[in-house]
Protein backbone atom coordinates (compact mmCIF):
# COMPACT_ATOMS: atom_id res chain seq x y z
CA UNK A 1 0.00 0.00 0.00
CA UNK A 2 0.82 3.49 0.25
CA UNK A 3 1.89 3.28 3.29
CA UNK A 4 -0.85 1.93 5.15
CA UNK A 5 0.96 -0.70 7.64
CA UNK A 6 4.01 -0.47 5.76
CA UNK A 7 6.40 -0.93 9.05
CA UNK A 8 5.88 -3.58 11.64
CA UNK A 9 5.75 -1.54 14.56
CA UNK A 10 3.46 1.25 13.11
CA UNK A 11 0.94 -1.48 11.60
CA UNK A 12 0.31 -2.07 15.42
CA UNK A 13 -0.51 1.50 15.99
CA UNK A 14 -3.08 2.74 13.64
CA UNK A 15 -4.41 5.58 14.95
CA UNK A 16 -0.70 7.18 14.17
CA UNK A 17 -0.22 5.25 11.27
CA UNK A 18 -0.30 7.89 8.09
CA UNK A 19 -1.46 5.91 5.12
CA UNK A 20 -1.17 8.83 2.52
CA UNK A 21 -0.21 12.18 1.86
CA UNK A 22 -1.66 14.82 -0.87
CA UNK A 23 0.04 17.93 -1.75
CA UNK A 24 -1.41 19.57 -5.14
CA UNK A 25 -1.95 23.11 -6.24
CA UNK A 26 -6.04 23.50 -5.16
CA UNK A 27 -8.22 22.94 -8.87
CA UNK A 28 -11.07 25.12 -7.61
CA UNK A 29 -8.62 27.87 -6.06
CA UNK A 30 -5.18 28.11 -8.12
CA UNK A 31 -3.83 30.70 -5.40
CA UNK A 32 -3.67 27.98 -2.80
CA UNK A 33 -2.00 24.53 -2.01
CA UNK A 34 -4.01 21.41 -0.24
CA UNK A 35 -2.42 18.87 1.84
CA UNK A 36 -3.70 15.73 2.73
CA UNK A 37 -2.75 13.53 5.60
CA UNK A 38 -4.14 10.64 6.06
CA UNK A 39 -4.07 8.52 9.39
CA UNK A 40 -6.03 5.64 11.03
CA UNK A 41 -6.18 3.12 7.78
CA UNK A 42 -8.22 0.64 6.58
CA UNK A 43 -11.44 1.15 8.63
CA UNK A 44 -14.50 -1.15 8.23
CA UNK A 45 -17.24 1.42 7.71
CA UNK A 46 -19.90 -0.62 10.27
CA UNK A 47 -17.24 -0.22 13.19
CA UNK A 48 -19.31 0.66 15.82
CA UNK A 49 -19.93 1.04 18.61
CA UNK A 50 -16.71 2.67 19.03
CA UNK A 51 -16.22 4.15 15.82
CA UNK A 52 -12.69 5.13 14.48
CA UNK A 53 -10.87 8.65 15.56
CA UNK A 54 -7.55 10.01 16.18
CA UNK A 55 -5.63 9.66 18.64
CA UNK A 56 -6.04 12.26 21.59
CA UNK A 57 -2.37 10.97 22.64
CA UNK A 58 -0.80 11.58 19.46
CA UNK A 59 0.94 14.70 18.11
CA UNK A 60 -0.04 15.05 13.97
CA UNK A 61 2.12 17.35 11.65
CA UNK A 62 2.20 18.54 8.60
CA UNK A 63 5.66 19.89 7.70
CA UNK A 64 6.22 22.34 4.57
CA UNK A 65 10.14 22.74 3.52
CA UNK A 66 10.52 25.90 1.55
CA UNK A 67 14.26 26.45 1.14
CA UNK A 68 15.43 22.50 0.32
CA UNK A 69 17.44 21.78 3.28
CA UNK A 70 14.76 19.19 4.29
CA UNK A 71 13.72 20.52 7.96
CA UNK A 72 10.92 22.56 8.42
CA UNK A 73 9.85 26.32 7.41
CA UNK A 74 6.54 25.78 8.22
CA UNK A 75 4.59 22.88 10.42
CA UNK A 76 0.80 22.70 11.32
CA UNK A 77 0.04 20.93 14.23
CA UNK A 78 -2.71 19.24 15.08
CA UNK A 79 -3.84 17.92 18.62
CA UNK A 80 -7.69 16.42 19.78
CA UNK A 81 -9.20 15.91 22.35
CA UNK A 82 -12.34 13.41 22.85
CA UNK A 83 -15.38 14.84 24.72
CA UNK A 84 -17.98 12.16 26.09
CA UNK A 85 -21.51 14.11 27.07
CA UNK A 86 -22.88 10.89 28.55
CA UNK A 87 -20.55 8.13 30.50
CA UNK A 88 -24.47 6.22 30.88
CA UNK A 89 -24.61 4.60 27.41
CA UNK A 90 -22.74 2.69 25.37
CA UNK A 91 -23.52 4.28 22.34
CA UNK A 92 -21.86 6.16 20.00
CA UNK A 93 -24.88 8.54 19.63
CA UNK A 94 -28.58 8.16 21.40
CA UNK A 95 -30.42 9.23 18.10
CA UNK A 96 -30.37 11.15 15.12
CA UNK A 97 -27.24 13.72 14.44
CA UNK A 98 -28.13 16.62 12.63
CA UNK A 99 -25.51 19.09 13.54
CA UNK A 100 -22.08 19.24 14.87
CA UNK A 101 -23.93 20.10 18.53
CA UNK A 102 -26.33 17.45 18.39
CA UNK A 103 -27.40 16.54 21.60
CA UNK A 104 -27.75 12.59 20.68
CA UNK A 105 -24.08 12.48 19.61
CA UNK A 106 -22.36 11.54 22.64
CA UNK A 107 -18.33 10.59 21.56
CA UNK A 108 -17.12 13.78 19.95
CA UNK A 109 -13.58 14.85 19.18
CA UNK A 110 -12.59 18.36 18.78
CA UNK A 111 -9.18 19.54 17.63
CA UNK A 112 -6.42 22.27 18.20
CA UNK A 113 -4.35 23.46 15.49
CA UNK A 114 -0.40 25.33 16.03
CA UNK A 115 1.41 26.90 13.56
CA UNK A 116 4.86 27.02 13.86
CA UNK A 117 7.34 28.85 12.03
CA UNK A 118 10.87 28.84 10.49
CA UNK A 119 12.37 30.01 13.49
CA UNK A 120 10.26 27.78 16.01
CA UNK A 121 7.56 30.10 17.34
CA UNK A 122 4.42 28.56 17.85
CA UNK A 123 1.14 30.14 17.12
CA UNK A 124 -2.29 28.40 18.58
CA UNK A 125 -4.23 29.40 15.52
CA UNK A 126 -7.95 27.49 16.58
CA UNK A 127 -8.23 25.74 20.07
CA UNK A 128 -11.66 23.80 19.61
CA UNK A 129 -12.69 22.91 16.12
CA UNK A 130 -15.13 19.96 15.72
CA UNK A 131 -14.81 17.25 13.87
CA UNK A 132 -17.23 15.60 12.57
CA UNK A 133 -18.70 11.91 13.34
CA UNK A 134 -17.98 8.80 11.88
CA UNK A 135 -20.64 8.10 9.08
CA UNK A 136 -22.67 5.62 11.49
CA UNK A 137 -25.11 4.81 8.92
CA UNK A 138 -28.32 6.63 7.26
CA UNK A 139 -30.93 6.30 10.38
CA UNK A 140 -28.34 8.03 12.76
CA UNK A 141 -26.72 10.55 9.91
CA UNK A 142 -29.45 11.87 7.22
CA UNK A 143 -27.40 14.04 5.57
CA UNK A 144 -23.75 13.66 6.36
CA UNK A 145 -22.83 15.87 3.81
CA UNK A 146 -23.93 18.91 5.08
CA UNK A 147 -22.02 17.69 8.75
CA UNK A 148 -18.60 17.22 6.90
CA UNK A 149 -19.70 20.52 5.26
CA UNK A 150 -19.77 22.52 8.84
CA UNK A 151 -16.35 20.79 9.71
CA UNK A 152 -14.48 22.56 6.95
CA UNK A 153 -13.22 25.39 9.46
CA UNK A 154 -11.62 29.20 7.73
CA UNK A 155 -9.27 30.20 10.13
CA UNK A 156 -8.66 33.87 10.48
CA UNK A 157 -5.26 33.43 9.70
CA UNK A 158 -6.07 32.26 5.90
CA UNK A 159 -5.95 28.37 6.58
CA UNK A 160 -8.78 26.54 5.50
CA UNK A 161 -8.57 23.30 7.78
CA UNK A 162 -10.33 19.84 8.24
CA UNK A 163 -10.39 16.65 10.51
CA UNK A 164 -11.93 13.99 10.24
CA UNK A 165 -13.37 10.67 8.56
CA UNK A 166 -13.09 10.42 4.57
CA UNK A 167 -13.50 7.05 2.37
CA UNK A 168 -9.72 6.06 1.99
CA UNK A 169 -8.86 7.17 -2.26
CA UNK A 170 -6.27 5.25 -2.35
CA UNK A 171 -6.24 2.52 -4.71
CA UNK A 172 -3.94 -0.97 -4.73
CA UNK A 173 -4.49 -4.52 -5.58
CA UNK A 174 -3.15 -5.26 -2.56
CA UNK A 175 -3.99 -8.66 -2.07
CA UNK A 176 -2.08 -9.81 -5.41
CA UNK A 177 0.85 -6.99 -5.47
CA UNK A 178 2.33 -8.78 -1.96
CA UNK A 179 1.35 -12.43 -3.36
CA UNK A 180 4.56 -12.86 -4.43
CA UNK A 181 4.27 -9.44 -6.33
CA UNK A 182 1.46 -10.72 -8.66
CA UNK A 183 -0.23 -7.52 -11.20
CA UNK A 184 -3.30 -9.38 -12.06
CA UNK A 185 -3.27 -7.58 -15.42
CA UNK A 186 -0.05 -9.94 -16.08
CA UNK A 187 -0.49 -12.77 -13.58
CA UNK A 188 0.12 -15.33 -16.64
CA UNK A 189 3.33 -13.66 -17.28
CA UNK A 190 4.21 -14.24 -13.30
CA UNK A 191 7.31 -16.69 -12.82
CA UNK A 192 4.44 -18.53 -10.96
CA UNK A 193 1.63 -17.40 -11.86
CA UNK A 194 2.24 -18.77 -15.59
CA UNK A 195 1.78 -21.82 -14.08
CA UNK A 196 -1.58 -20.85 -12.64
CA UNK A 197 -3.33 -19.14 -15.07
CA UNK A 198 -3.72 -18.77 -18.83
CA UNK A 199 -5.20 -15.55 -19.28
CA UNK A 200 -4.80 -12.31 -17.85
CA UNK A 201 -6.84 -11.35 -14.78
CA UNK A 202 -8.33 -8.08 -13.87
CA UNK A 203 -7.24 -6.08 -10.84
CA UNK A 204 -9.48 -5.52 -7.28
CA UNK A 205 -8.93 -2.70 -5.45
CA UNK A 206 -7.98 -3.87 -1.84
CA UNK A 207 -9.00 -0.36 -0.02
CA UNK A 208 -12.32 -0.07 -1.91
CA UNK A 209 -15.42 1.01 0.74
CA UNK A 210 -12.73 1.48 3.30
CA UNK A 211 -12.57 4.79 5.16
CA UNK A 212 -9.51 6.69 6.72
CA UNK A 213 -8.93 9.79 9.13
CA UNK A 214 -8.25 13.03 7.09
CA UNK A 215 -6.13 15.72 8.01
CA UNK A 216 -6.26 18.32 5.12
CA UNK A 217 -5.15 21.84 5.03
CA UNK A 218 -5.48 24.97 2.68
CA UNK A 219 -3.11 26.94 2.25
CA UNK A 220 -2.12 30.33 0.20
CA UNK A 221 0.92 29.56 -1.81
CA UNK A 222 2.69 32.54 -0.73
CA UNK A 223 2.31 31.53 2.52
CA UNK A 224 4.27 28.34 1.84
CA UNK A 225 7.19 29.47 -0.38
CA UNK A 226 10.47 30.69 0.35
CA UNK A 227 10.19 34.33 1.09
CA UNK A 228 6.63 34.42 0.92
CA UNK A 229 6.42 35.32 -2.69
CA UNK A 230 3.39 36.06 -4.48
CA UNK A 231 4.61 35.05 -7.37
CA UNK A 232 7.70 33.19 -8.88
CA UNK A 233 8.67 31.39 -11.75
CA UNK A 234 8.58 28.04 -12.38
CA UNK A 235 12.91 27.48 -12.22
CA UNK A 236 12.97 29.87 -9.48
CA UNK A 237 13.90 27.10 -6.78
CA UNK A 238 11.74 29.15 -4.47
CA UNK A 239 8.86 27.88 -6.46
CA UNK A 240 9.32 24.49 -5.00
CA UNK A 241 8.44 23.29 -1.71
CA UNK A 242 8.90 19.81 0.03
CA UNK A 243 5.99 18.27 1.99
CA UNK A 244 5.86 15.61 4.70
CA UNK A 245 3.68 14.66 7.30
CA UNK A 246 4.63 12.76 11.03
CA UNK A 247 3.08 11.78 13.77
CA UNK A 248 4.65 11.42 17.38
CA UNK A 249 3.88 10.25 21.07
CA UNK A 250 5.01 10.76 24.44
CA UNK A 251 8.43 8.99 25.30
CA UNK A 252 6.76 7.68 27.94
CA UNK A 253 2.99 6.11 29.13
CA UNK A 254 2.07 4.71 32.04
CA UNK A 255 -0.79 2.92 32.17
CA UNK A 256 -3.11 3.38 35.56
CA UNK A 257 -5.37 0.34 34.57
CA UNK A 258 -8.35 1.31 36.45
CA UNK A 259 -10.73 4.17 36.38
CA UNK A 260 -9.17 6.42 38.97
CA UNK A 261 -6.86 7.92 37.26
CA UNK A 262 -6.14 8.85 33.58
CA UNK A 263 -2.64 7.19 32.09
CA UNK A 264 -0.24 9.51 31.86
CA UNK A 265 2.22 10.70 29.08
CA UNK A 266 4.84 12.96 30.22
CA UNK A 267 8.33 12.85 28.13
CA UNK A 268 9.45 14.76 24.82
CA UNK A 269 7.54 13.88 21.56
CA UNK A 270 8.68 10.88 19.58
CA UNK A 271 8.05 10.47 16.23
CA UNK A 272 6.61 7.08 15.26
CA UNK A 273 5.19 7.56 11.52
CA UNK A 274 6.46 9.59 8.80
CA UNK A 275 5.15 9.59 5.39
CA UNK A 276 6.30 11.81 2.27
CA UNK A 277 6.32 10.16 -1.12
CA UNK A 278 4.02 7.45 -1.47
CA UNK A 279 5.62 3.45 -1.41
CA UNK A 280 8.87 5.14 0.03
CA UNK A 281 9.00 3.07 3.77
CA UNK A 282 6.46 0.40 2.21
CA UNK A 283 8.76 -0.49 -0.92
CA UNK A 284 12.08 0.64 -0.64
CA UNK A 285 13.17 0.30 2.84
CA UNK A 286 14.05 -2.83 4.11
CA UNK A 287 12.00 -4.47 6.93
CA UNK A 288 14.49 -4.76 9.51
CA UNK A 289 15.30 -0.46 9.20
CA UNK A 290 10.95 0.89 8.32
CA UNK A 291 10.70 1.03 12.18
CA UNK A 292 14.08 3.21 12.39
CA UNK A 293 13.32 5.48 9.38
CA UNK A 294 9.67 6.39 10.83
CA UNK A 295 11.49 7.40 13.67
CA UNK A 296 14.20 10.09 11.67
CA UNK A 297 13.46 13.28 10.03
CA UNK A 298 13.92 13.71 6.53
CA UNK A 299 16.99 15.19 6.92
CA UNK A 300 18.50 11.81 7.63
CA UNK A 301 17.30 10.32 4.44
CA UNK A 302 20.90 10.37 3.25
CA UNK A 303 20.75 6.89 5.43
CA UNK A 304 18.81 5.60 3.18
CA UNK A 305 19.83 6.60 -0.05
CA UNK A 306 21.56 3.27 -1.19
CA UNK A 307 18.11 1.53 -0.66
CA UNK A 308 17.27 4.01 -3.84
CA UNK A 309 19.47 3.88 -5.72
CA UNK A 310 19.78 -0.32 -5.89
CA UNK A 311 15.90 -0.47 -5.00
CA UNK A 312 15.42 -4.52 -4.09
CA UNK A 313 12.41 -4.49 -6.52
CA UNK A 314 14.24 -3.65 -9.58
CA UNK A 315 16.45 -7.15 -8.95
CA UNK A 316 13.09 -8.91 -8.50
CA UNK A 317 11.17 -7.43 -11.70
CA UNK A 318 13.23 -9.45 -14.40
CA UNK A 319 13.20 -12.55 -11.97
CA UNK A 320 9.03 -12.42 -11.50
CA UNK A 321 8.51 -11.71 -14.88
CA UNK A 322 11.03 -14.05 -16.39
CA UNK A 323 11.94 -12.21 -20.29
CA UNK A 324 9.66 -8.58 -19.54
CA UNK A 325 12.64 -7.01 -18.00
CA UNK A 326 16.11 -8.02 -19.96
CA UNK A 327 17.18 -4.07 -20.17
CA UNK A 328 16.26 -3.60 -16.66
CA UNK A 329 18.40 -6.84 -15.72
CA UNK A 330 21.55 -5.73 -17.48
CA UNK A 331 21.14 -2.41 -15.69
CA UNK A 332 21.03 -3.83 -12.24
CA UNK A 333 23.73 -6.38 -12.98
CA UNK A 334 26.01 -3.49 -13.99
CA UNK A 335 25.39 -1.85 -10.79
CA UNK A 336 24.49 1.31 -12.15
CA UNK A 337 23.04 3.64 -9.48
CA UNK A 338 19.70 4.62 -10.17
CA UNK A 339 20.25 8.18 -10.35
CA UNK A 340 16.93 9.00 -11.76
CA UNK A 341 15.15 7.58 -8.80
CA UNK A 342 17.13 9.24 -6.44
CA UNK A 343 15.95 12.73 -8.29
CA UNK A 344 12.16 11.59 -7.75
CA UNK A 345 12.64 10.53 -4.37
CA UNK A 346 15.57 12.34 -2.71
CA UNK A 347 15.91 15.61 -4.26
CA UNK A 348 13.33 16.16 -7.26
CA UNK A 349 13.97 16.80 -10.61
CA UNK A 350 16.32 19.28 -11.48
CA UNK A 351 15.97 21.38 -14.69
CA UNK A 352 16.72 20.38 -18.21
CA UNK A 353 15.83 16.61 -17.76
CA UNK A 354 12.16 17.54 -18.53
CA UNK A 355 11.00 20.51 -20.67
CA UNK A 356 9.58 23.20 -18.93
CA UNK A 357 9.99 21.61 -15.60
CA UNK A 358 11.40 20.69 -12.10
CA UNK A 359 10.81 20.36 -8.68
CA UNK A 360 14.53 20.36 -7.24
CA UNK A 361 15.12 21.39 -3.46
CA UNK A 362 18.89 20.94 -3.97
CA UNK A 363 21.40 18.54 -2.94
CA UNK A 364 20.25 17.58 0.47
CA UNK A 365 18.59 13.60 -0.05
CA UNK A 366 15.47 13.57 1.79
CA UNK A 367 12.00 11.70 1.03
CA UNK A 368 9.55 14.71 0.88
CA UNK A 369 6.52 15.45 -1.42
CA UNK A 370 7.93 17.89 -3.71
CA UNK A 371 6.07 20.34 -5.41
CA UNK A 372 7.01 23.15 -7.71
CA UNK A 373 3.61 25.46 -6.76
CA UNK A 374 3.64 27.19 -10.26
CA UNK A 375 2.44 24.36 -12.06
CA UNK A 376 -1.19 24.75 -12.69
CA UNK A 377 -3.62 22.80 -12.14
CA UNK A 378 -4.46 20.37 -15.57
CA UNK A 379 -7.49 21.09 -16.91
CA UNK A 380 -7.56 16.80 -18.21
CA UNK A 381 -5.78 15.26 -14.89
CA UNK A 382 -3.49 11.76 -16.64
CA UNK A 383 -3.55 9.55 -13.45
CA UNK A 384 0.02 8.36 -14.40
CA UNK A 385 1.31 12.06 -14.09
CA UNK A 386 4.87 13.21 -15.13
CA UNK A 387 5.24 9.99 -16.79
CA UNK A 388 2.00 10.45 -18.67
CA UNK A 389 3.17 14.37 -19.98
CA UNK A 390 0.87 15.69 -16.77
CA UNK A 391 3.51 18.03 -15.02
CA UNK A 392 0.50 19.03 -12.02
CA UNK A 393 1.01 15.16 -11.11
CA UNK A 394 2.87 13.32 -9.44
CA UNK A 395 5.77 13.05 -8.63
CA UNK A 396 4.94 16.46 -8.79
CA UNK A 397 3.34 16.62 -5.29
CA UNK A 398 0.71 14.27 -5.40
CA UNK A 399 -3.17 14.45 -6.88
CA UNK A 400 -5.75 11.88 -5.20
CA UNK A 401 -6.37 10.87 -8.73
CA UNK A 402 -2.64 9.73 -9.38
CA UNK A 403 -1.78 6.22 -10.05
CA UNK A 404 1.10 6.36 -7.62
CA UNK A 405 1.76 2.67 -7.73
CA UNK A 406 1.59 2.22 -11.56
CA UNK A 407 3.92 5.47 -11.68
CA UNK A 408 6.44 4.00 -9.04
CA UNK A 409 6.46 0.72 -11.28
CA UNK A 410 7.51 1.87 -14.05
CA UNK A 411 9.98 4.39 -12.67
CA UNK A 412 11.59 1.10 -10.49
CA UNK A 413 11.38 -0.84 -14.24
CA UNK A 414 13.47 1.27 -15.98
CA UNK A 415 11.14 3.96 -17.47
CA UNK A 416 12.91 7.17 -16.13
CA UNK A 417 16.34 6.14 -16.29
CA UNK A 418 16.53 7.82 -19.75
CA UNK A 419 16.14 11.20 -17.63
CA UNK A 420 20.11 10.34 -16.65
CA UNK A 421 21.26 8.29 -19.11
CA UNK A 422 19.87 8.84 -22.63
CA UNK A 423 21.53 5.92 -23.82
CA UNK A 424 19.48 3.85 -21.84
CA UNK A 425 16.44 1.74 -23.59
CA UNK A 426 13.70 1.03 -20.90
CA UNK A 427 12.03 -2.62 -21.27
CA UNK A 428 8.90 -2.27 -23.44
CA UNK A 429 7.41 -4.00 -20.17
CA UNK A 430 8.37 -1.00 -18.45
CA UNK A 431 5.90 1.76 -20.07
CA UNK A 432 2.80 -0.91 -19.88
CA UNK A 433 3.40 -2.09 -16.41
CA UNK A 434 0.47 -0.67 -14.13
CA UNK A 435 -1.64 -2.36 -11.38
CA UNK A 436 -5.24 -1.99 -13.66
CA UNK A 437 -6.50 0.42 -11.30
CA UNK A 438 -7.94 3.94 -11.60
CA UNK A 439 -9.78 5.95 -9.21
CA UNK A 440 -13.50 4.68 -10.69
CA UNK A 441 -12.24 2.05 -8.69
CA UNK A 442 -12.84 4.14 -5.49
CA UNK A 443 -16.78 3.53 -5.49
CA UNK A 444 -17.25 7.02 -3.47
CA UNK A 445 -16.11 9.26 -5.69
CA UNK A 446 -13.94 12.82 -5.24
CA UNK A 447 -15.37 16.32 -4.36
CA UNK A 448 -14.52 18.85 -6.22
CA UNK A 449 -13.76 21.13 -3.75
CA UNK A 450 -11.89 20.85 -0.21
CA UNK A 451 -11.38 18.63 1.50
CA UNK A 452 -11.72 16.60 -2.05
CA UNK A 453 -11.80 13.13 -0.58
CA UNK A 454 -15.37 11.92 -0.51
CA UNK A 455 -17.63 11.10 1.80
CA UNK A 456 -16.98 8.23 3.93
CA UNK A 457 -18.93 5.48 3.74
CA UNK A 458 -21.40 4.38 5.86
CA UNK A 459 -21.72 1.28 8.24
CA UNK A 460 -25.63 0.44 7.47
CA UNK A 461 -24.99 -0.04 3.77
CA UNK A 462 -21.40 -0.95 3.74
CA UNK A 463 -21.96 -3.81 6.51
CA UNK A 464 -19.21 -6.30 5.51
CA UNK B 1 -7.59 4.19 31.52
CA UNK B 2 -7.37 6.47 28.41
CA UNK B 3 -7.69 10.23 28.73
CA UNK B 4 -11.38 10.86 27.66
CA UNK B 5 -13.09 13.94 28.77
CA UNK B 6 -16.82 14.74 29.83
CA UNK B 7 -17.85 17.76 27.85
CA UNK B 8 -19.50 19.12 30.66
CA UNK B 9 -18.49 20.25 33.79
CA UNK B 10 -15.30 20.69 32.99
CA UNK B 11 -13.01 18.88 35.37
CA UNK B 12 -9.61 18.82 36.78
CA UNK B 13 -7.25 16.49 37.97
CA UNK B 14 -5.93 15.91 40.99
CA UNK B 15 -2.02 16.67 41.69
CA UNK B 16 -0.54 13.90 41.21
CA UNK B 17 2.80 12.08 41.03
CA UNK B 18 3.71 9.27 39.18
CA UNK B 19 6.76 8.12 41.07
CA UNK B 20 5.84 8.61 44.66
CA UNK B 21 9.16 7.09 46.18
CA UNK B 22 11.12 10.05 43.95
CA UNK B 23 9.83 12.78 45.77
CA UNK B 24 10.07 11.20 49.14
CA UNK B 25 13.64 10.39 48.99
CA UNK B 26 14.25 13.81 47.69
CA UNK B 27 14.50 14.86 44.12
CA UNK B 28 15.13 18.19 44.77
CA UNK B 29 17.89 17.17 43.85
CA UNK B 30 17.22 16.67 40.03
CA UNK B 31 15.28 20.55 40.16
CA UNK B 32 12.18 18.98 38.89
CA UNK B 33 9.20 20.46 40.22
CA UNK B 34 5.86 19.38 40.00
CA UNK B 35 2.98 21.15 38.59
CA UNK B 36 -1.10 21.22 38.91
CA UNK B 37 -2.30 19.81 35.44
CA UNK B 38 -5.24 21.75 33.40
CA UNK B 39 -7.27 19.66 31.04
CA UNK B 40 -7.77 22.71 29.58
CA UNK B 41 -4.11 23.24 28.51
CA UNK B 42 -3.73 23.21 24.76
CA UNK B 43 0.44 23.09 24.54
CA UNK B 44 2.12 19.80 24.83
CA UNK B 45 4.35 20.87 27.89
CA UNK B 46 1.28 21.91 29.39
CA UNK B 47 -1.15 18.98 28.84
CA UNK B 48 1.49 16.73 30.72
CA UNK B 49 2.36 18.83 33.00
CA UNK B 50 2.24 17.46 36.56
CA UNK B 51 3.07 13.74 36.39
CA UNK B 52 6.71 13.01 36.91
CA UNK B 53 8.83 10.13 35.95
CA UNK B 54 11.97 8.98 36.57
CA UNK B 55 13.74 5.98 34.92
CA UNK B 56 16.90 4.58 36.75
CA UNK B 57 19.20 4.30 33.47
CA UNK B 58 22.17 3.11 35.09
CA UNK B 59 22.35 2.66 38.92
CA UNK B 60 25.70 2.06 39.34
CA UNK B 61 26.72 5.25 37.80
CA UNK B 62 23.69 6.95 39.25
CA UNK B 63 21.96 8.08 35.58
CA UNK B 64 18.42 8.97 36.01
CA UNK B 65 16.07 10.26 33.12
CA UNK B 66 14.04 12.42 34.81
CA UNK B 67 10.39 12.81 32.19
CA UNK B 68 8.21 15.85 32.85
CA UNK B 69 5.82 17.75 31.01
CA UNK B 70 7.46 17.60 27.22
CA UNK B 71 11.01 17.68 29.06
CA UNK B 72 13.50 14.78 29.28
CA UNK B 73 16.19 15.68 31.70
CA UNK B 74 19.46 13.24 32.32
CA UNK B 75 20.84 13.85 35.94
CA UNK B 76 23.24 12.14 38.05
CA UNK B 77 22.88 11.17 41.32
CA UNK B 78 23.94 7.92 42.77
CA UNK B 79 22.36 8.06 46.44
CA UNK B 80 19.36 8.81 44.65
CA UNK B 81 19.74 6.13 42.08
CA UNK B 82 20.41 3.30 45.16
CA UNK B 83 17.41 4.16 47.26
CA UNK B 84 15.43 3.97 43.63
CA UNK B 85 16.85 0.68 42.88
CA UNK B 86 16.52 -0.38 46.78
CA UNK B 87 12.84 0.09 46.53
CA UNK B 88 12.34 -0.91 43.32
CA UNK B 89 13.82 -4.55 45.09
CA UNK B 90 11.73 -4.26 47.95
Amino acid sequence: MSSHREAPEISKDPVADSSDLYAFVSPDAPDTVTIIANYVPLQLPAGGPNFFEFGDDVLYEIHIDSNGDARPDLTYQFRFRTELRNNKTFLYNTGPIDTLDSVNWNRRQFFSVTRIDAHGKATVLAAKLACPPCNVGRLSIANYDKLASDAVHKLRTGEKVFAGQRADAFFVDLGAIFDLGTLRPFENKHLIGQKLFNYAGKAVNATNKLNVHSIAVQLPLSSVRRDGKKKVRGRDPGAVIGVWTSASRRQVQVRDGDAKHDDVQVGPQVQVSRLGNPLFNEVIVPMAQKDRWNSLPPSDDKLFAGFVEKPELASLLPVLYPGLFTNLAALDKAGTPRADLVAILLTGIPDGLIPEFQNSTGATQADMLRLNTVVPPSKTENAFGILGGDLAGFPNGRRIADDVVSISLRAIAGATFPLVDAKFKPDAAAGLVEQGLSIKNVSGGLLKHFPYLGTPFDGFDNPS
Amino acid sequence: MSRVHRARPVSRLSRRKVLTIAASVGVGATAVSVAGLSLAAETPEAAAAGALVVSVRDPKKGTLDVFSGGVKRTVTDKKLAAQLAKAAHG
